[in-house]
C-alpha cells in the first residue's frame, strides 16, 4: 500500500452550536477502499464531506483541523474547492442524475473543467467513463434518454460515471447503495473494486457486510468520535474498542 | 487515465475565468435584487414627496365684521330671512375685510382689496354663509376667520407655484404674490396642518383646496364591509366542503381548477360583470357602494377561498381523528375542532382578501364610481349602502384626471391614506400569523 | 351540508355569469356589426356618425407590445432577483428583502398609475422628447408604449420573483450537490442544473405574469395613451383592450349601440386570452411540482 492520499488531523466539524465530528485524525491510503462505518448520526457523513468541503455549501457549518490531499491542506485559503472537487469526486446517497441526457450528464464535468478538445474528444471521454461505470453496454443505443428514466441502480451507476469522468484521484461515497435493491448493490460494489484500481474510494456505509466486502481499511465512528481505524480485516474479526465490538456484534446502534 | 500533479494551490487560469463568470454572476442577482429595492424607494418616496402635501393647507386669517345691514336687513334674526341671502351677499363683507387686513398688516400694494380677497378660496363665501346661518345671534359681531385661500397661492407657500410658472396664470399675479410674500411676514398667511383633507369630501375643479378624501373613504369602508360579509362565511363554506367532504370526482376537479381561474381573470372583466348583471340586469343603483361591494366580492372570494383551504389543510389529519375518534360526527369534528384551530390562517386570509380588494379600481370605473363628485357624506346606513359615492382608489383616479395639477397632490395624498390603511392591515394580518403561528 | 355545497359552486356561477353576461352582449354587438370586421378590420375608430370602425386588432398590438416591454422588465429582474434570494442571499438579506419585493407586489394598481402619468412619463420626455437630456425628439407626450410598460414591468418584478423563487427552491437539493460535487461553480450549477430544472415551472410563471399584463387596466388606463395604431415605436401612445373597455363603458353608455356593446366583445376575448394563457400556465406548473414531489 502506497503512502497516504488523504490526511486529516484534529479535525473538528461543528454545525451551528453542534459538534459534529471531533478531533478525527485518519489517513486515507490511494488506489484502495476505505470504509466508515457507525450508527446514524455518528459524524461519518459530514466527515466525509469535509473531505471536498462539500460541507462548504451549508452556511452554519465550520471545520476546525487539518485535511491535506497529498500533503496540501484543503482548506488553505488560497485553495479553491471548485478545484479540489474536480479531483475529489463525490457520490451521493440518493441517485441525483441531472434532468438532462445520459450523455450530457456524463459529459457536465468534463466540458465545464474544459477536459475535452473536440465534439469527439468528449464522445470519447463519456464512452471511457460510462464503461468504467459498467452501464455503457445499457444505455450505448439511448445516449440521448434522459437520466431520470432510467433504473434506481443504472442512476447511481450513471452518477459514479458522472464523477468519474472528471478523472478524480479520490471518489467519495455517502452511502450510494442504500437506495437501491441487492442486485443493484451487488452490481455497484463490483464497480467501487474495479474503480480502487486506479484511485482511491472512500465509503460511508450503513452495511457493515458492504464494509467488509469493499474495503481494506474501516474507520468505525461513534458520536463523532473516530472510535477505531485499521485494517477491515482486524477491525471485524479483533476489535480493540469495546464499542467496536458493541456496534459489530449488533448491541449498538 | 491522466495523472494529475498540479498543485491544489496553483492558480490555474481556466478556474480564475470561470470564478470570474461566477462573482459576475452573482452580481447580477445582487443589481437585480438593489434595483428592485431602489424602485420599491423610488416610488414610495414619490408618493411621500408628493403627497405630504396634501396634509397641510395654506390659511388666511381675517376680521370679517357680520355686517347686519349686509345679512338680516330687517334685524329680527329670522333664519328664513338670513337663508335668503346669497353667497353674492357676502362678497362685500370678505371685501372690507381684506381692506381691514392691508390697513392692519400694512401691506404695500397697487392691488385693490377685492384682489386680495381673491386670494381666497372660492369656498370661502359659502363657509362663512354656513356660519352665520349655524349661528345668527354672531350678526353684528366681528369675528376672526381662518380663510382657506387658493390653490394658486397655496402651491406658491408649497413651492409647487413660481413666478415663472404663473407667466400666463389668469387665475393669480405677481402683484398678488407680492402681497402674499408680505402676509406671510406678518403672520397671518399660514400653512398648517389640514385635517379637512382626511375628513371633507370632494370639491369642483375650481376648488381643488377644500378637496378631501374622507367621503370616499366611508365609500370604500361601506364596500370592505359588504365584501366581508359576503365573502367570510361563502368562502369559508366553500373551503370546508372542498377540503373535508367533497369527493374526489369530476365535479370537484373543475370546481378547483376554475376557482384558481377566476383567481387570475382581470379585474376589469369582474367589472363587465357587475355592469351586465348587476346594474342592467338587476337594475341595482349606480355608483353604489353595495355594487361596488358585490363586484370586489366575486373577485375577493377565490383568493379567500384558497388561504381558507390551505389554513384548513395545514390542521393535522390526527386532531379530526382524535375528535372523530371520540364520537364526534364529521361535520362536528370540522365546526369543533378543524375550524378554530384553522381561524387565524382564515382571517389572516380575509384580511389579506380585503387589502387587494381596497386597493382595487378598474372594476369601479364601469359601475360609475368615478367622475362624480361625492359632495356630502353618507347620513344613514342605507345611504352608505345605496347612495352614489366612490371610493379610495377612484377619488384618486378621479384627482389624477383633473386639469388643475393641484389636484395632483391630492391624488398623491389619497395613495398615503391608502397605503396607511393597507400597511395596517396587512400588519394585522402578520401580526395574526406570529400570534397564532402552530408548527404541527 | 346543501349548503357548504353550494357555496363552493358558486365559483362556478361566477364563471357563469362572467361568460353570459358578456355573451349575451356580444351576440347583440354582432347582430349589428360585422364580426369578420372586428377581428381582422384594421383601425379603431369610433364615433358619433354611425360609420364607427371597431377592429380589436389596433388593441391587441398595443396590449401585446405594452405586455411585451413589460415582460422584458420585469423577467431579468425578476428572475435574477429570485436566484440570488434562493442561491447566494444568506438568510438576513433574505429574511429582509424577502417581504421588501413583497411590498412592492402589494402596492394597488392605481399607485403604480399614477407613478406613470405623473413622474414616469414626464420623466422620460425629459429624456427622449424635445429638448430633452438626450437631445433627440422622439416622445411627444408623457404617454407611450415605454411609460405603461416599464412601470408594469416594476409591478410585475415581484410577481416574477416570487414565483420563481418557490419553483427554484422546489429543485432537489441534492442536484445542487451533483453538480458542486463535481467540481461546478455556483453560477454553472445554476445556469446548467438548477435553471434548466425549473424551466417548466419558470416558464409556467411567465406566462401567468404575461397574463397579469394583458389584464391589468390603470398603469395602461393612465400611461399608456388612447390612440389605437400599429406601429413600432416605443415613445408613441397606443392604446389597449383594458383601455377601451373602460373609454366606451363609462359616461352615458347606450346600450344599443355598437360603440358600446363592442366593449363587450372586448371582454369576452380578453378573458378568452387571459383564462387560456392561465389554464396553460397553471397545467405547466403543476406538472412541474409534481416531477419533485
Amino acid at each position: 500500500m502506497s503512502a497516504s492520499k488523504i490526511s486529516a488531523r484534529g479535525c473538528n466539524v461543528f454545525y451551528g452550536d453542534t459538534h459534529a465530528v471531533k478531533d478525527v485524525n485518519v489517513d486515507i491510503g490511494s488506489k484502495s477502499v476505505t470504509a466508515f462505518i457507525g450508527p446514524s448520526g455518528c459524524g461519518k457523513s459530514t466527515f466525509l464531506r469535509s473531505l471536498n468541503r462539500m460541507n462548504d455549501t451549508i452556511d452554519s457549518c465550520r471545520v476546525e483541523g487539518t485535511i491535506t490531499l497529498d500533503g496540501e491542506n484543503i482548506y488553505d485559503p488560497r485553495v479553491d474547492p471548485v478545484t479540489l472537487r474536480a479531483r475529489v469526486g463525490m457520490v451521493f446517497q440518493k441517485p441525483n442524475p441531472f434532468p438532462k441526457s445520459i450523455f450530457d450528464n456524463v459529459a457536465y464535468g468534463p466540458k465545464i473543467h474544459g477536459m475535452a478538445k473536440s465534439k469527439s474528444d468528449l464522445r470519447d471521454i463519456v464512452e471511457n467513463a460510462l464503461r468504467r461505470a459498467a452501464i455503457w453496454d445499457e444505455v450505448k443505443d439511448r445516449l440521448d434518454a434522459p437520466g431520470t428514466g432510467l433504473s434506481g441502480g443504472q442512476q447511481q451507476r450513471l452518477c459514479i460515471a458522472r464523477a468519474i469522468a472528471t478523472h478524480p484521484e479520490v471518489l467519495l461515497m455517502d452511502e450510494p447503495c442504500s437506495a437501491l435493491d441487492p442486485i443493484a448493490t451487488f452490481q455497484i460494489e463490483e464497480l467501487i473494486d474495479d474503480l480502487a484500481k486506479n484511485i482511491s474510494v472512500v465509503i460511508v456505509t450503513h452495511s457493515m457486510q458492504q464494509a467488509a466486502r469493499v474495503s481494506q481499511k474501516t474507520a468505525f465512528f461513534h458520536l463523532g468520535e473516530l472510535v477505531e481505524f485499521g485494517d477491515t480485516d482486524d477491525i471485524f474479526t479483533n476489535p480493540s474498542d469495546p464499542r467496536t465490538e458493541s456496534y459489530i456484534t449488533g448491541r449498538i446502534g | 487515465m491522466t495523472p494529475r500533479s498540479r498543485s491544489l494551490f496553483a492558480a490555474d487560469p481556466q478556474i480564475q475565468s470561470r470564478k470570474r463568470a461566477d462573482a459576475r454572476f452573482r452580481l447580477y442577482g445582487l443589481a437585480a435584487i438593489l434595483a428592485s429595492l431602489a424602485l420599491l424607494a423610488v416610488l414610495l418616496g414619490t408618493v411621500i414627496g408628493n403627497g405630504l402635501g396634501a396634509f397641510q393647507q395654506s390659511y388666511l386669517t381675517l376680521e370679517v365684521e357680520l355686517l347686519e345691514s349686509k345679512l338680516d336687513k330687517t334685524g329680527n334674526r329670522d333664519i328664513e330671512e338670513i337663508k335668503k341671502v346669497t353667497t353674492f351677499g357676502y362678497d362685500p363683507l370678505l371685501t372690507a375685510a381684506a381692506e381691514r387686513l392691508i390697513e392692519t398688516h400694512n401691506i404695500q400694494t397697487d392691488l385693490r382689496a377685492k384682489d386680495i380677497a381673491k386670494l381666497l378660496s372660492k369656498s370661502a363665501v359659502s363657509d362663512l354663509r354656513d356660519f352665520v346661518v349655524a349661528d345668527p345671534s354672531q350678526i353684528g359681531s366681528t369675528v376672526s376667520f381662518d380663510f382657506l385661500v387658493n390653490a394658486r397661492v397655496d402651491g406658491y407657500l408649497k413651492g409647487r407655484v413660481t413666478r415663472e410658472s404663473i407667466a400666463d396664470d389668469k387665475m393669480i399675479s405677481a402683484e398678488q404674490l407680492d402681497a402674499v410674500d408680505q402676509l406671510v411676514a406678518a403672520g397671518a398667511l399660514v400653512k398648517r396642518f389640514n385635517l379637512d383633507f382626511i375628513l371633507g369630501s370632494d370639491a369642483s375643479d375650481q376648488r381643488p383646496e377644500s378637496a378631501g378624501i374622507g367621503t370616499a373613504m366611508l365609500g370604500s369602508l361601506a364596500m370592505m364591509l359588504v365584501v366581508l360579509v359576503l365573502t367570510l362565511p361563502v368562502g369559508v363554506a366553500a373551503s370546508i366542503y372542498l377540503e373535508e367532504f367533497a369527493p374526489k370526482n369530476r365535479l370537484t376537479d373543475l370546481i378547483e381548477v376554475n376557482i384558481s381561474n377566476l383567481a387570475a381573470v382581470p379585474s376589469i372583466v369582474f367589472g363587465i360583470l357587475g355592469l351586465a348583471v348587476f346594474i342592467n340586469i338587476l337594475h341595482l343603483p349606480m355608483s353604489a357602494p353595495l355594487v361596488g361591494g358585490l363586484v370586489l366580492s366575486l373577485m375577493t372570494l377565490p383568493t379567500i377561498i384558497i388561504s381558507s383551504r390551505a389554513a384548513m389543510k395545514s390542521v393535522p389529519p390526527s386532531i379530526r381523528d382524535a375528535a372523530l375518534g371520540v364520537g364526534a360526527s364529521r361535520m362536528q369534528a370540522v365546526f369543533h375542532h378543524v375550524l378554530p384551530l384553522a381561524a387565524p390562517g382564515i382571517l389572516t386570509g380575509t384580511i389579506i382578501g380585503l387589502a387587494q380588494a381596497l386597493g382595487e379600481t378598474a372594476p369601479l370605473l364601469l359601475i360609475g364610481m368615478v367622475g362624480f363628485i361625492a359632495s356630502t357624506a353618507p347620513e344613514t346606513m342605507g345611504d352608505a349602502l345605496l347612495a352614489p359615492n366612490t371610493a379610495l382608489p377612484a377619488q384618486i383616479f378621479e384627482w389624477a384626471k383633473r386639469a388643475d395639477p393641484a389636484f395632483y397632490e391630492r391624488a398623491w395624498g389619497g395613495i398615503i391614506v391608502l397605503l396607511v390603511f393597507l400597511v395596517a392591515m396587512n400588519a394585522i394580518a402578520i401580526l395574526l400569523r406570529r400570534r397564532f403561528e402552530r408548527r404541527w | 351540508m346543501g349548503l357548504l355545497i353550494s357555496a363552493a359552486s358558486i365559483a362556478i356561477l361566477v364563471t357563469i355569469g362572467i361568460v353570459l353576461s358578456m355573451v349575451f352582449e356580444t351576440v347583440h354587438f354582432f347582430r349589428i356589426y360585422d364580426w369578420t370586421n372586428f377581428f381582422f378590420g384594421s383601425t379603431w375608430s369610433p364615433n358619433f356618425r354611425g360609420d364607427s370602425e371597431l377592429a380589436i386588432l389596433p388593441l391587441l398590438w398595443g396590449t401585446l407590445y405594452i405586455s411585451a416591454v413589460a415582460l422584458l422588465v420585469a423577467v431579468p429582474v425578476g428572475l435574477f432577483a429570485a436566484v440570488y434570494l434562493a442561491e447566494f442571499a444568506g438568510p438576513r438579506v433574505r429574511a429582509t428583502a424577502k417581504p421588501l419585493l413583497e411590498l412592492l407586489a402589494g402596492i394597488p394598481t392605481i399607485v403604480y398609475g399614477l407613478f406613470a402619468l405623473i413622474t414616469v412619463g414626464p420623466g422620460l420626455v425629459q429624456l427622449f422628447g424635445e429638448g430633452g437630456f438626450f437631445g433627440v425628439s422622439w416622445m411627444a407626450g408623457a404617454s407611450s408604449v415605454l411609460t405603461a410598460g416599464l412601470v408594469m414591468g416594476i409591478m410585475l418584478i415581484p410577481f416574477v420573483s416570487s414565483l420563481s423563487d418557490d419553483i427554484i427552491n422546489a429543485v432537489p437539493q441534492s442536484l445542487r450537490d451533483g453538480s458542486l460535487g463535481l467540481g461546478a461553480t455556483r453560477s454553472e450549477t445554476i445556469r446548467q442544473v438548477v435553471l434548466p430544472a425549473a424551466l417548466p415551472g419558470i416558464v409556467g410563471a411567465i406566462l401567468l405574469a404575461a397574463s397579469r399584463a394583458i389584464g391589468e387596466t390603470m398603469i395602461v388606463v393612465m400611461g399608456a395613451g388612447a390612440v389605437a395604431k400599429i406601429s413600432g415605436n416605443p415613445f408613441e401612445a397606443m392604446t389597449t383592450i383594458t383601455t377601451r373597455i373602460v373609454s366606451q363603458l363609462t359616461g352615458d353608455s347606450d346600450f344599443t349601440s355598437p360603440e358600446t356593446l363592442v366593449a363587450f366583445a372586448l371582454g369576452i376575448s380578453l378573458f378568452v386570452l387571459t383564462l387560456g394563457l392561465n389554464l396553460v400556465a397553471l397545467a405547466v406548473v403543476r406538472k412541474y411540482r409534481e416531477q419533485y414531489e
